[in-house]
């Protein structure tokens, strides 16, 4: 299945948009938010016109048509991220997942001194709740450093810090750099240790197709909205040993059996972690999403796409007077993203600069700043590319950039 | 269109020069060369957490005092160009006027420059809270 990124734009409406500027969109902000297709607004649409219902517990038809497509789709996106749909809970975000296994997981089974490892180079969605934990329960934190040189974790140093851990919780990709972590080689050195390992796959699943039961992570956090589902909604993959030894997180409705003025007994599995009237027209935006990722689009093939542009991106970006990328875009495993600064432009400067040129990037830290400390620098500009963007849009950032520091610096 | 009676003569001569500009890059260069000539700069050293402004991206600081004449005057300094070019601008608005006058600035003529659409809260830029803070400290040196 050749890419045809022409296509593939007519897809998305959004790609067509003309700013009040004048200028077309250039959308490279993908790593915060992707755009949708048409499919997936459509079928968001469709629901609110004609099904809406909450779903569970009634007796009517449009309740009946709600509950079948919150269901059908969990079978469909767990199926797509190669696990079953008992191994999905749906959540709000990615970050709430991972606070999913803070506090659903690492509350109900570890104590004080034990150990829970993460990195420098983790979304605060992969540092906060741990922290918070540490403090609740007495757990150690460890953070694994990165190579400053190279832009990677230093694996000697997690060899070290993973020893006695009872979690590993590591970022699939960086969401500052793109560089894509030797997961498989975390997942194994974990496992050797008897660590569960939590993946951060918000950045990772967008560009590389999850096979959660063959990758053997114990939990994986990944978010709709960064592969062309909708907000509001992610998932939490979670190995069913793992499941077994969670317990109740956020409590109320929904995730009960039967409740007493004295105590509560829980639904088991994942219905224990839904409370609250389910994300419906969110999984059902979401299902369209990884129907329209399965039939256009070869992740390897859009992989190979992606990197081309952005490595062109970088190198061509490095030759620009004063700017610095950051990470190694270039590298074939990397993903998609150039974090760079300039060194008289400041980082939130060139942002206005580059949006009067169309282009859209982000400004600021990233919510990871233990990385930012760690590279010693306090933002950065990033852009990110999607299998959407072409080598005319790289071309034209390239050019106004370069037209940016020669003007302004 | 933006009220324009309560423009100086000064400020009314930088509106027309940021309408003349044919883009936003100009409008935004334009702002880079008030940002150089800031009428009264805070020097960096004298930046502290007592004279930051809050929500700005960048850091950005404000002083204000009355000078010998009871005028009111506002020094500004920030790390980002644009920050630092609306600053010189708001100081060139309000500096040497009565403390009550400024305790009642609007900034309309940011509206004439054609730089509203640049500044909204979602871009967290904070010169509303510049503009705010300038005025909360001229109503305190009345």
């Amino acid at each position: 299945m050749a890419l045809d990124v022409e296509e593939i734009r007519s897809h998305f409406p959004i790609l067509q948009r003309i700013l009040p500027n004048g200028k077309p969109l250039v959308y490279f902000d993908n790593a915060a938010t992707s755009q949708k297709p048409l499919v997936v607004i459509d079928a968001m649409s469709d629901f609110y016109k004609q099904y809406h219902a909450n779903a569970h517990r009634a007796n009517h038809t449009l309740a009946d048509e709600s509950t079948a497509a919150l269901e059908g789709a969990r079978d469909r996106i767990s199926k797509f991220f190669g696990t079953s749909e008992n191994q999905m809970i749906y959540t709000g975000s990615a970050t709430e997942a991972m606070n999913l296994v803070a506090y659903g997981w690492a509350r109900y089974n570890l104590e004080e001194g034990d150990v829970v490892v993460t990195t420098e180079m983790e979304h605060h969605a992969n540092i906060v709740p741990w922290q918070e934990l540490s403090k609740e329960k007495g757990i150690e934190l460890r953070y694994v450093p990165i190579d400053v040189e190279n832009f990677t974790l230093d694996y000697d140093a997690m060899e070290v810090a993973i020893q006695g851990a009872s979690l590993v919780c590591v970022g699939h990709v960086s969401n500052v750099l793109g560089v894509r972590n030797e997961i498989e080689r975390v997942i194994e050195m974990a496992h050797s240790v008897g660590a569960r390992v939590a993946l951060d796959s918000a950045q990772g699943a967008p560009h590389e197709k999850i096979r959660f039961d063959e990758l053997g992570a114990d939990f994986c956090s990944i978010a709709a909205h960064k592969m062309a589902g909708p907000t509001g909604i992610g998932c939490l993959l979670v190995k069913s040993d793992a499941l077994d030894e969670m317990g109740p997180f956020l409590t109320g409705g929904s995730i009960v059996k039967r409740v007493s003025k004295e105590d509560t007994l829980f639904q088991d599995g994942y219905a224990m972690f839904e409370t609250g009237t389910p994300r419906m027209a969110e999984a059902i935006g979401w299902h369209a999403a990884v129907d329209w990722l399965e039939d256009n689009i070869d992740f390897k093939e859009a992989h190979d796409y992606v990197h081309k542009i952005s490595s062109w991106m970088a190198s061509q970006m490095r030759n620009i007077p004063g700017i610095t990328v950051f990470g190694n875009p270039e590298k074939e495993e990397s993903i998609g993203v150039v974090s760079f600064l300039h060194d008289t432009i400041q980082a939130q400067d060139l942002g206005y600069l580059l949006d009067a040129g169309g282009f859209a990037v982000r400004t600021g830290h990233h919510c990871a700043q233990p990385l930012m400390e760690a590279m010693g620098v306090g933002s950065t500009n990033r852009a990110s590319v999607w299998f959407y963007n072409t080598m005319e849009e790289a071309e034209a950032f390239v050019a106004h950039l370069g037209n940016i520091v020669e003007r302004f610096s | 269109m933006p009220d324009d009676s309560e423009w100086s003569e000064e400020i009314s001569e930088i509106v027309d020069r940021f309408q003349s500009c044919f883009d936003d890059m100009e409008r935004l260069e334009l702002l880079f060369e008030y940002a150089e000539k800031h009428p009264s700069n805070l020097p960096m050293e004298m930046w502290n957490d007592e004279n930051m402004v809050h929500g700005c991206q960048s850091r950005a600081h404000v002083v204000c005092s009355l000078n010998g004449e009871g005028g009111f005057m506002a020094e500004g300094g920030a790390d980002a160009q644009i920050v630092q070019g609306l600053m010189a601008i708001t100081a060139i608005a309000v500096n040497g006027q009565p403390p009550e006058k400024v305790a009642e600035h609007d900034p309309s003529y940011i509206e004439g420059m054609g730089l509203s659409r640049i500044l909204t809260p979602s871009r967290a830029n904070g010169f509303m809270n510049m503009v705010s803070k300038v005025k909360k400290e001229a109503s305190s040196l009345m």
